[in-house]
C-alpha cells in the first residue's frame, strides 16, 4: 500500500474516531426512548422484520426502531455518503461483498466484545455463516440468514419435452459436452417451428421458448450465474477467503465455464446477451420464454407462488469436481459513529436471536441463520406447499457449499469483471485472453 | 444565447441619471446582494474549488492531498476517458442529425399549413416530460422480450432488438429517445425563426412559380441559418450533458456502451469518491466545450449577414 | 399540389402519434393488472382494467395488498415525493425569479462601477458545463452539513442562475426608459421604481422564465440524486430511479413505475392546458440555456 493512502486511512481513522467522540460515545441504556434508524435493501422484507421490531419493542418500551429500504444499486452508495457526512443509520443491513471496506475504514462497531459479554451463542448458526464477518479479530455481524442457489424450471414445459422431473436430482455438467444438463437445456428449446434443440433442423435464429436463461451480469462473484459451476469445474475465487490479496480469475476452468456459457448462446439455447431484457432472466421467465432459470433460495416464495407459471426447484447440476452452491448470508451492522451503540447493540443481538428469526421463519421471505429456526422455515414453506429441498440438501451436502469472496476493493473487482465476462458472452473477446487482462487488473488492486 | 443576442443589443442608459455619481452603487449592491451571494457560494467558489480539486487526491474523507498533474496524466491514459468522449461525441452527432433534421421538417410543415397552437402544445409535451419518466417509459416500451416495440415488430414477422441491452444498439436508442423528447422543442424553435422571414420573400419566390421544396432550400433555410446556429449551440451543449437517460436506462453499460462523460464524471465521483480525479475530467469537459462553442460562434457570427 | 398537402398533413398526424403514444402506453400500463401484464402485450386497452397500480404507488394500500396487486411490495410514498417535488420547483422558481429580477435590473438600469465585468462573469458563467460546480458544490454542501435537507437541495440555484439574471436584463434593457423616468420625476425611488413600474410592465417574460425554470427544476434529477435521498427531501425524479432498483432480483414492477411516472406528467399537462399558448408563443425569444 502507499504512503499516501495509508496516510489518508490514517485520517480517517482519526475522524471517525472523532465523530464517534463527538457522538458522545456509548449512551446507557435506559437512559430514555432511543429511537434507531435501521436501513435494509430488500423491501419485500421490511414487514417480516417490522414484526420483530414490534416484538422488540415489546420488550424494551424506550426502544423504537424506525425500519426503510434502499435499493440495492444505490444501497452502498447512500451508505457511503451518509458516512461521509457523518448521518449514516445506527443500524444498517451488511453484505459479506461490501463490509470489508467500511470495516478497512472503521466504520463499523467492533461487536466482539458485546458478544462475549452477552454470552451468544455462535454454534446454532447455519455453518460457515459466523466467519466471515470477522477481519482482524474482530466481528462486525452476526448471520440473519443464508441462501443458496438452485434451478427453477416450468414443469409444464418440462412435460411437453418428455423429460422426469425426478432425473434432475442426478444431472451432472461438464465444461466440454455440458453433460445430462445441457441435454436438458436443449430438448427443452423450442423453435417458433415446434422443433426442439434436439431435433434434426432446429432453427436457433428463431427461438420462442429458450431452454434456460442465465444471469448474464453476476459480476465478479457470479453467485446466480456462473458461480456453481465454475466451482464445479475446480476454480477457486481467490488464494485465502476471507481475506485473500490473489484473485484466480485467469484460472483456464473458469474461462471454460464462460466459454460453456456463450456456447448455449450460440447452439440458441440461451437468449442472446445483447438480446435479453436489460433486467435479467426474470423477465424472460415471466413471459414464459425460458423453461429454466437459476435463482437464490430467497425468490423461492415469490416463484413458487406464482399463479401464471408453474414452477418447481431442482438442484444444481453436479460438476467434474462435484455438485457446488455459493452459500452467503447477510448481517446487521452497527455504524461506528451511533449515539446509541448499546441500543444498537440490542436491537442486533435481537435480529440474530431465535425470537425473531422464528417470526421470519413464518414468513418464508428467507432462510434463518439459526438452524432451529431454518427448520421452521422449510416447515412453513411446506405448509404453504412449496417445496425447497434441493436448496436445504445443496446446503447440507458434504463439500457442497463454498462462500463468496470476502476481499476490499469489492465494487472496483465487479466492475472490471462484469464488462470483461459480458464482452465474452457477447462474442466480442475470447474468454482465454479477456479473462487473464481482467485478472491482472483486479490483482494490480492490492498492490 | 437567446436570439436576442443577434439582434442590436440596446444602448445602456442609466434610468436615474440625476443622482449623483456613486449614490447609484449602493442602491445597485443592495439589488445585486442576493444574486451575489449565490453566485459567489456556488459559482465562483467551486470552481476556484474545483481547479484546486483536480490536482489533487481527495475520497471525501482525508484531507485533499497535492498531487501535481497526476490527475491528468492518468487521464490521458484512460482508455475509458476518452472513449466516454468519443462516445459523447456520437451521442451528440446522432441527436443533432436526428434533431435537427426531424424538427427541421415539422417546423417547415407546420409553417405552411398550420398555426394551430394545441399542435405546437402537444409537440412540446415529451420535453416537458422528466428525463427520468421517458427513460422508464421507453425502457418499457424497447424491453428486449416484452416491450410494445419489440412485440409489434415480430408482430410484423421482423426480428427483435435489444436495444438498450445491446452495446452496439444501445447508444443510438438512447439518442432516439432524447431525440424524442426534444425533437418538438426544437421544432417550435425553428417554427419561431421561420415565422420571422418577412412574408413578402415567400410572396416572391411563388410569382417566380417556385415549388415548395425549392423554396424551402433556396429561401428558408438560408435566411434561418442563425436560428439553426443557435440552435447547434444549445444542442451540442445539451447533449454534452447527457446523463438521466443513460443513468435510468443503461448504467453506462452493456459493456461500457453508453458510459458517456458525465456519467463517468459521475461514477468516479460518487460511486469511487475519487473526487480529485473526477474534478480533473469535469475541468477538462469545461474546456472541450469551452472550444467548442468559441468556433460554434464564430461559425454562427460568419452567418449572421444573412437576415440582414 | 393536394397529394402534396395530404402528404404534409399525414407527416404532422404520424409526428402527433409518435408523441402522444409512448404517453397512452404509459396509462395502459398503470391501468393494467400487473399479473396479467405479460399477456395481451400488444392489445391497446387495459385487458385487466385496476386503479390497483394508482392506489399503490399513492400508499393508499398496504404492502400486502400491493403485493398481492403484483407489486413488488415497494413501500414508496409517492404522495410525499409528489409534494417535494412541487415545493422545491415553487421555492426555486419565486426566490430565484425574485433575486435575479432585482440583480438584471440593477446591470441593466444603475450606474456603478464593475458594471460591465460584472455582467460578462455572468456570461461567462453561463458556458461552465454543472457539472464542473456541481462536485464542490456537492462538497461545499456536505460540510454545511446539509445533505438530505430541503435547505441543501435548493441551495446552489435558489439566488441566481446566470441564464436568468442574462435573460431578465436583456429585456429590462429593451423595456422603454420613459415611463420609469415618468415615476422618478414624481419622486419614487429606485426600488419603487422597480417595484411599482419595472417589475409590472415585465410580468410576460417573468412568467416566461419561470415558467422555463419551473420546467427545469421539475426534470431535475442529478443535483437531488446526490443530496436529496432521505424520504424528507425526496423529489419524485429520484424515487422514480429507487423504484426501478427496488425490484428484489431486478424484476421492474412495470405497472407501479408507469403508475408513478403517470403522476410526474399530470402536473406537466396541468401546466400545458394553463399556460400552453404562451409556452408555444414565448419560446421564439428565449432560446434556453
Amino acid at each position: 500500500m502507499s504512503s499516501k493512502k495509508t496516510r489518508a486511512l490514517l485520517a480517517l481513522a482519526g475522524l471517525v474516531t472523532a465523530t464517534a467522540a463527538c457522538g458522545g460515545g456509548g449512551t446507557e441504556a435506559g437512559a430514555g426512548p432511543v429511537e434507531l434508524d435501521y436501513v435494509m435493501w430488500v423491501d419485500s422484507q421490511v414487514p417480516a422484520y417490522k414484526q420483530c421490531a414490534d416484538a422488540f419493542t415489546k420488550k424494551n418500551p424506550n426502544i423504537t426502531v424506525k425500519l426503510s429500504s434502499v435499493a440495492w444499486a444505490q444501497y452502498w452508495q447512500n451508505l457511503t455518503t451518509q458516512v461521509v457526512s457523518g448521518t449514516a443509520p445506527d443500524v444498517f443491513r451488511n453484505s459479506v461483498a461490501y463490509y470489508p471496506q467500511f470495516a478497512k475504514n472503521n466504520q463499523l462497531l467492533d461487536l466482539t466484545e458485546y458478544v462475549e459479554r452477552d454470552k451468544v451463542d455462535l454454534g446454532q448458526y447455519q455453518k460457515g455463516l459466523t466467519d466471515v464477518w470477522v477481519r482482524d479479530g474482530k466481528r462486525y455481524g452476526l448471520p440473519l440468514d443464508w441462501d443458496t442457489i438452485g434451478v427453477f424450471y416450468n414443469k409444464d414445459q418440462v412435460q411437453k419435452a418428455g423429460l422426469d422431473p425426478a432425473d434432475f436430482a442426478q444431472w451432472t455438467w461438464n465444461p466440454q459436452d455440458g453433460g445430462t444438463f445441457e441435454k436438458a437445456i436443449a430438448a427443452l428449446t423450442v423453435d417458433d417451428k415446434g422443433r426442439r434443440g434436439t431435433d434434426p433442423g432446429f432453427d436457433k435464429e428463431h427461438v420462442a421458448v429458450y431452454g434456460i436463461a442465465p444471469d448474464y451480469n453476476t459480476g465478479a462473484l457470479g453467485q446466480t450465474g456462473w458461480a456453481a459451476f465454475a466451482a464445479g469445474n475446480g476454480f477457486k475465487y481467490l488464494d485465502k477467503n476471507p481475506f485473500g490479496t490473489k484473485y484466480f480469475y485467469d484460472d483456464p476452468k473458469l474461462a471454460e465455464t464462460i466459454d460453456w456459457f456463450a456456447g448455449l448462446i450460440k447452439k440458441g439455447y440461451a437468449p442472446a446477451y445483447d438480446k435479453q431484457s436489460a433486467l435479467g432472466g426474470d423477465a424472460v421467465l415471466q413471459g414464459g420464454k425460458t423453461a429454466m432459470v437459476m435463482a437464490g433460495s430467497w425468490m423461492a416464495k415469490p416463484y413458487l407462488d406464482n399463479k401464471t407459471l408453474n414452477l418447481a426447484v431442482a438442484p444444481l447440476p453436479a460438476g467434474p469436481q462435484g455438485r457446488k452452491t455459493p452459500i452467503n448470508g447477510v448481517s446487521d451492522a452497527i455504524y461506528a459513529g451511533t449515539k446509541h451503540k448499546e441500543e444498537a447493540w440490542q436491537w442486533v443481538k435481537f435480529t440474530a436471536s431465535a425470537e425473531c428469526q422464528d417470526l421470519i421463519a413464518a414468513t418464508t421471505e428467507v432462510l434463518p441463520a439459526i438452524t432451529t429456526a431454518s427448520e421452521k422455515a422449510l416447515a412453513a414453506h411446506e405448509a404453504a406447499g412449496r417445496d425447497v429441498k434441493p436448496f436445504v440438501e445443496e446446503a447440507q451436502a458434504a463439500d457442497g457449499t463454498f462462500l463468496l469472496p470476502v476481499t476490499d476493493n469489492a465494487d472496483k473487482i465487479n466492475e472490471i469483471m462484469d464488462t470483461a465476462i459480458s464482452s465474452v458472452l457477447l462474442g466480442t473477446a475470447d474468454a482465454k485472453t479477456a479473462l487473464p487482462q481482467a485478472n491482472t487488473e483486479v490483482n494490480a488492486l492490492f498492490q | 444565447m437567446t436570439t436576442t443576442l443577434t439582434r442590436a443589443k440596446p444602448a445602456f442608459k442609466p434610468a436615474f441619471k440625476h443622482r449623483a455619481e456613486g449614490g447609484q452603487g449602493r442602491y445597485a449592491l443592495l439589488f445585486l446582494l442576493p444574486a451575489l451571494i449565490g453566485f459567489a457560494a456556488f459559482y465562483i467558489y467551486p470552481s476556484l474549488r474545483g481547479v484546486w480539486l483536480s490536482v489533487t487526491d481527495w475520497n471525501l474523507l482525508s484531507d485533499p492531498e497535492f498531487v501535481g498533474l497526476d490527475n491528468y496524466a492518468e487521464l490521458a491514459t484512460d482508455p475509458l476517458f476518452w472513449k466516454a468522449l468519443l462516445l459523447t461525441g456520437y451521442n451528440t452527432v446522432l441527436n443533432l442529425v436526428g434533431q435537427i433534421t426531424l424538427a427541421l421538417l415539422l417546423a417547415a410543415l407546420m409553417h405552411r399549413l398550420t398555426k394551430s397552437v394545441v399542435l405546437r402544445a402537444t409537440l412540446l409535451l415529451p420535453w416537458l416530460v422528466p428525463n427520468v419518466a421517458t427513460a422508464l417509459l421507453w425502457l418499457w416500451l424497447l424491453d428486449a422480450n416484452l416491450g410494445f416495440v419489440n412485440q409489434l415488430l415480430s408482430a410484423m414477422g421482423l426480428s427483435t432488438h435489444g436495444f438498450f441491452n445491446s452495446p452496439a444498439e444501445a447508444m443510438p436508442s438512447v439518442a432516439a429517445v432524447t431525440t424524442w423528447a426534444s425533437v418538438g422543442y426544437v421544432a417550435l424553435l425553428l417554427y419561431a425563426g421561420m415565422l420571422q422571414i418577412p412574408a413578402s420573400v415567400y410572396e416572391a419566390a411563388a410569382m417566380d412559380g417556385a415549388g415548395e421544396i425549392r423554396t424551402f432550400f433556396r429561401i428558408t433555410l438560408p435566411l434561418l441559418r442563425p436560428v439553426l446556429a443557435l440552435v447547434l449551440v444549445v444542442s451540442v451543449i445539451g447533449c454534452f450533458q447527457i446523463f438521466d437517460t443513460i443513468a435510468v436506462a443503461t448504467e453506462g453499460g452493456p459493456v461500457n456502451a453508453t458510459k458517456v462523460i458525465y456519467y463517468y464524471i459521475y461514477q468516479e465521483a460518487f460511486t469511487h469518491f475519487r473526487m480529485g480525479y473526477a474534478a480533473a475530467m469535469a475541468l477538462s469537459l469545461v474546456l472541450i466545450l469551452g472550444v467548442l462553442t468559441y468556433v460554434q460562434m464564430r461559425l454562427m457570427r460568419a452567418s449572421d449577414s444573412d437576415l440582414g | 399540389m393536394r397529394a402534396g398537402r395530404i402528404a404534409a398533413w399525414t407527416v404532422l398526424g404520424l409526428a402527433v402519434l409518435v408523441t402522444v403514444f409512448p404517453f397512452y402506453w404509459m396509462v395502459r400500463t398503470a391501468l393494467t393488472d400487473a399479473h396479467h401484464l405479460f399477456s395481451d402485450n400488444l392489445s391497446l386497452w387495459p385487458q385487466h382494467f385496476t386503479l390497483a397500480n394508482f392506489k399503490r404507488v399513492l400508499g393508499l394500500s398496504t404492502v400486502a395488498e400491493a403485493q398481492a396487486a403484483g407489486g413488488s411490495g415497494a413501500s414508496l410514498d409517492f404522495v410525499l415525493y409528489l409534494r417535494n417535488s412541487i415545493v422545491y420547483t415553487a421555492v426555486v422558481v419565486a426566490v430565484q425569479t425574485l433575486s435575479c429580477a432585482m440583480a438584471a435590473y440593477a446591470l441593466a438600469r444603475l450606474r456603478f462601477r464593475g458594471r460591465e465585468v460584472l455582467f460578462s462573469v455572468f456570461v461567462a458563467a453561463l458556458m461552465v458545463p454543472p457539472i464542473f460546480t456541481l462536485l464542490p458544490n456537492f462538497a461545499l454542501v456536505r460540510n454545511l452539513g446539509l445533505l438530505n435537507t430541503f435547505a441543501g437541495l435548493v441551495a446552489p440555484i435558489l439566488l441566481m442562475t446566470p441564464f436568468t439574471v442574462f435573460f431578465l436584463r436583456q429585456f429590462f434593457l429593451s423595456l422603454p426608459r420613459e415611463v420609469e423616468e415618468a415615476a422618478v420625476i414624481d419622486g419614487a425611488g429606485v426600488w419603487s421604481v422597480f417595484w411599482r413600474v419595472a417589475l409590472p410592465m415585465s410580468r410576460g417574460p417573468l412568467l416566461t422564465i419561470a415558467i422555463i425554470n419551473g420546467v427545469y427544476a421539475w426534470k431535475d434529477y442529478l443535483w437531488p440524486l446526490l443530496v436529496g435521498q432521505d424520504e424528507g427531501s425526496r423529489v419524485l425524479t429520484v424515487a422514480l430511479g429507487v423504484f426501478l432498483q427496488q425490484s428484489p432480483n431486478a424484476r421492474p414492477d412495470w405497472t407501479g413505475l408507469m403508475a408513478g411516472s403517470t403522476l410526474s406528467v399530470i402536473p406537466v399537462l396541468l401546466l400545458l392546458l394553463v399556460f400552453g399558448r404562451r409556452l408555444a408563443n414565448s419560446l421564439n425569444f428565449t432560446g434556453i440555456k
